[in-house]
């Protein structure tokens, strides 16, 4: 996860490419291409009951069968109101969020007004490009108030991580065309189709951006189908290659088969565990070869082989194909969104915190941790990183459903002789572990002793405060603080 | 009137400082001096543990001081893995080889001999030490610097408790004001003709020294035969300044003492602390709620200083704590500081790096030198899994650990080459925690295969070797990377 994080820090959203209008379909696709303005306000993860000042900020977006505006998912989040203009119109129209997919970035709009589609034709979705085709892309960058038009060639295919979510990879676009901030959201066009919607590109490396193939955006707006979003499925397993010729033998594989065949190192998920065993090998994945480095022949890319379980929604059952014990079996692998790793990605719900005496619990999370700053991994120290990316892991019995922090203390008489003043795990409250913010709430409003009793983790020791003078506190310090709700859930 | 005041005691300090100097003059002291501070220059391997089979070496210039006996007392800093020292009197001429007649880590101090007679010829003198020591006023910077004995103003802080240069513990420190670069080569403190200190560290203007008294205290010990090591308190502690933890603690009466709120777990050791315990009083003496207790010589000082204040490793030091509603009087016997009692060992002086490789599969155990191949921010830098470890506590079962460290690529381990700084949990079905037993259960393959498992969490649950193919492919590996030997455990002479 950290090393993800490490790259993940270097990508910015962001972008757009750029178009060849003499290759322009001759419908004029530009039409259907849409600027979108949002205002968005983001919490505050260290006093979560705060908001950011209102931030203004423009995307790309384009027309969708059913009257529907597709952009990026991060062109629209945290948006207070979302403005959308046709091409030469300057009017504003407002537009609201019908859908929206943060582990994939991308969301769907409606617009109040129904007028606002008239005459504009939906783009259809295509297919997946090849490498090395040229692709054209229309939207409203940064450096100009006018629609622009950029093109490249598609450089390659592969499995990357989307900056979005912050620890989720699919199936992504490489294609050198120039990138440039604002265009987020915008269609990549090849022979008047969609063949992809720009979201991201990489500081630091030129001719370098990319976009959200057809498969991934099928796969979205087949998920919104029953009026829910669910997300991208995961098998819940971890593969490793299996290239050594000993540990391939080990596994009775034959010497026919030295290049196909991946090995499940680790079972991650309920329904894996139930299906699978380690040291199963993956021979194939919904009718795809697995092969020896994990990977898969995918619309003639080698990609990862967790592209071939990322095809299915939510629920569903994959076809698998495997080797255990000396034996070839089949069978059906039901595939599930991952909700258990929410913490360790960005969140786009405010955060839940409960405020209590002037001490202020919030759930440990990537968010939070951004708290400490830009180079905010390596700040905050190891027990706090262990804690939220590794444990579950490592030590999946001692692990918790939700760490929570004491993420400050709001300085009042009756917590002022408190040593610790904030930005630390708590570990038990009044004898309770704590695994959720529930359990802080429940420990300390169903206290009936003299004082309630915080302990920390990281050799940090525990605190006390008097439980009448803290119930009575309560009010002032939510007051003095400019704190409407004690709680957020 | 404010005025008269401060010129007086600056006067006041004066005297003081004439006082312990016993009347000298600042030159005949300098003069003194020369005949007692020793140049010390100390070459010694420089391990890389990426690499542990590679060595190269470095050469440090020091200082010490002549003590009785014809010997030379210093910090035992930059003394680790020495291959040679040398000694040289009067800042210039020859050089005499030393050898290292004692040394203790943890107290960073070390004794030097030096056998030829023509080194103690021209009247060297051993230094007196001051005790007590003064702990505010002016002191004096005493090195050889281009041949020439260089005293530079030091002002005196305070005396403080503070984490040895080479350990884990806290020991008392004199905190020192200079405006002198590059201290910290244990040169000697002097005040007048006496030493005070030698210096262990400094940090932009402030130095750190070893006070001579517990010089003084550990060089008795040294000569009598009885030094055990220093000892220290396993347990840490947090203020009671929340009225309202000791309430919570019921402690009756006036606010005192601090609160117990963690065990250091010592493998053979048993305290008799427990977390919550209101610590009152230890070897005699009242602790207040931030922790001090009030020295005779020196005044309010952390209650640590109690673990060095005339016990050594395995002393019994009595103790008085308020647990669950009672004054209860214990016995705390103190553990002794040693590495090898660290789940990853701080330091693993005078050895070079231990490795065992199978296969192109390089084996190490996961020390703090090998953390700290990862630069000056290794505890950010290196791997979060293996800096976790550092805080694990050892048990009698799981002392320690081994990681695969590197992959030297080889036909035999293809598809492992990227497999790095991965924790050891298991090999053939047995609990790995030390080299000897990994070399151990790799006499045990399983059914001609070598079962390596890692700990739970880490990139990759397991690899598999090819038994029977191990020896050659361990002999081509040496050969091709051009490893002195598969297996260095201990104090070994690579060939």
């Amino acid at each position: 996860m950290v090393a993800c994080s490490s790259i993940l820090k270097r990508i910015f959203l962001h972008l757009l490419f750029v178009t060849l209008f003499s290759v322009l379909h001759a419908d004029d696709p530009e039409k259907s291409v849409i600027q979108i303005m949002t205002f968005s306000q983001q919490p505050d993860w260290d006093e979560p009951w705060n908001d950011s000042r209102v931030r203004g900020s423009t995307g790309s977006g384009f027309v969708i069968e059913g009257n529907r505006i597709m952009t990026n998912a991060h062109v629209v989040s945290w948006a207070k109101q979302i403005q959308v203009r046709r091409f030469q119109d300057s009017r504003p129209h407002l537009a609201e969020v019908a859908y929206i997919g943060h582990d994939c970035d991308l969301a769907v709009l409606t617009v109040e007004d129904p007028s606002f589609f008239e005459g504009l034709d939906p783009l259809p979705i295509g297919v997946l490009p090849k490498v090395r085709s040229v692709v054209n892309t229309i939207g409203y960058p940064a450096g100009g108030e006018q629609i622009s038009f950029t093109s490249g060639v598609v450089s390659r295919i592969e499995l990357i991580n989307y900056v979005q979510p912050g620890n989720r990879s699919l199936l992504a676009v490489q294609t050198d065309a120039a990138i440039n901030p604002g265009n987020s959201g915008g269609p990549v066009l090849q022979d008047g189709q969609v063949v992809g919607v720009a979201f991201q590109g990489t500081p630091g490396l030129e001719n370098t951006g990319f976009f959200i193939p057809p498969p991934i955006v099928q796969h979205f707006l087949k998920d919104i189908e029953d009026g829910v979003y669910d997300g991208f499925p995961q098998a819940g397993i971890r593969l490793s290659p299996l290239i050594n010729p000993a540990y391939r033998k080990y596994l009775k594989m034959g010497d026919d088969s030295a290049s196909t065949g991946a090995r499940v190192d680790t079972l991650v998920s309920d329904s894996a565990k139930e299906f699978l065993r380690e040291d199963d090998v993956l021979l194939e994945i919904n009718g795809y070869a697995v092969a020896a480095d994990a990977t898969i022949l995918y619309e003639g890319n080698q990609v990862h082989g967790a592209i071939a379980f990322s095809q299915a929604q939510h629920g569903q059952s994959v076809p698998v194909k495997i080797w255990r014990q000396g034996q070839a079996m089949e069978l059906a692998l039901p595939v599930h969104v991952n909700q258990k790793d929410r913490l360790e990605g960005n969140q786009y719900e405010p955060p839940r915190y409960f405020v209590y005496a002037g001490l202020v619990f919030t759930p440990l999370s990537r968010d939070y941790l951004t708290t400490f700053g830009q180079n905010w991994s390596a700040v905050a120290g190891i027990g706090l990183l262990y804690e939220l990316f590794y444990k579950k892991n490592a030590e999946p019995e001692k692990a918790r459903n939700e760490p929570i922090m004491l993420s400050t203390v709001l300085s009042h008489s009756v917590n002022a002789n408190m040593e610790i003043r904030g930005r630390v795990l708590v570990d038990a409250i009044n004898g309770h572990r704590i695994d959720s913010l529930e359990d802080v709430i429940q420990a300390l409003e169903e206290h009936d002793g003299s004082h309630h009793l915080i302990e920390f983790g990281e050799r940090l020791g525990f605190e006390c405060l008097d439980r009448q003078d803290a119930d009575s506190a309560n009010a002032a310090i939510m007051e003095t603080y400019g704190i409407q709700k004690d709680r957020w859930l | 009137m404010k005025a008269f005041v401060r010129h007086a005691l600056w006067f006041a300090l004066a005297a003081l400082v004439m006082d312990l100097g016993d009347g000298v003059s600042a030159q005949e002291s300098t003069q003194s001096w020369s005949s007692s501070v020793i140049k010390i220059e100390s070459t010694r391997h420089q391990y890389e543990y990426f690499q542990p089979w590679s060595r190269r070496t470095a050469s440090n210039n020091k200082f010490g001081v002549v003590v009785h006996d014809q010997r030379i007392i210093t910090t035992a800093d930059y003394l680790f893995d020495q291959t040679i020292i040398r000694v040289q009197k009067g800042g210039r001429g020859s050089w005499y080889e030393a050898k290292l007649q004692w040394i203790d880590y943890h107290a960073n101090l070390a004794l030097l001999e030096v056998e030829d007679a023509g080194f103690w010829d021209d009247g060297l003198q051993p230094v007196r030490f001051a005790d007590p020591i003064p702990t505010t006023g002016e002191a004096r910077l005493m090195r050889w610097n281009d041949g020439r004995l260089e005293s530079r103003r030091l002002e005196i802080n305070r005396l403080r408790l503070g984490r040895s240069a080479l350990s884990y513990i806290d020991l008392p420190q004199l905190e020192l004001d200079s405006e002198v670069e590059g201290v910290g080569w244990s040169e000697a403190v002097v005040v007048g003709n006496q030493l005070i200190g030698l210096t262990t560290s400094q940090s932009r203007s402030k130095c750190s020294a070893i006070p001579s008294f517990l010089v003084q205290q550990i060089l008795k010990e040294v000569d009598q035969g009885t030094f055990r090591g220093v000892g220290f308190f396993n347990f840490y502690w947090k203020k009671a300044e929340n009225p309202a933890a000791l309430d919570y603690l019921e402690l009756p009466g006036q606010k005192r003492g601090v609160i117990v709120t963690e065990i250091i777990e010592v493998p053979g050791h048993e305290t008799v602390l427990r977390p919550k315990d209101i610590l009152l009083m230890v070897d005699g003496f009242e602790i207040d709620i931030v922790g001090d207790y009030e020295d005779p010589s020196y005044g309010k000082l952390m209650l640590e200083r109690l673990a060095t204040r005339g016990h050594w490793a395995g002393d019994p030091v009595p103790m008085t704590v308020w647990r669950e509603g009672a004054m209860i009087d214990l016995m705390f016997h103190l553990p002794k500081a040693d590495y090898r009692s660290e789940y990853v060992p701080s330091a693993n002086y005078d050895m070079p790096p231990e490795y065992l490789m199978a296969g192109g599969l390089v084996f190490q155990p996961l020390t703090e030198p090998y953390l700290r191949s990862w630069g000056g921010e290794w505890q950010r830098r290196a791997p979060v899994r293996l800096v976790r470890l550092k805080s694990q506590a050892p048990t009698e079962e799981d002392p320690s650990c081994v990681v695969l460290s590197a992959v030297l690529p080889d036909p035999y381990n293809l598809g492992y080459q990227d497999y790095r700084y991965l924790a050891l949990d298991k090999v053939n079905g047995y609990k790995v925690v030390d080299l000897p037993e990994l070399k151990e259960a790799l006499e045990s393959p399983q059914e001609g295969y070598h079962v390596v498992e890692f700990l739970p969490g880490e990139a990759v649950s397991k690899v598999i070797l090819d038994a029977p193919l191990l020896k050659d492919a361990t002999q081509r590996v040496m050969f091709n990377y051009r490893l002195p030997t598969d297996y260095v455990v201990g104090e070994v002479d690579l060939p």
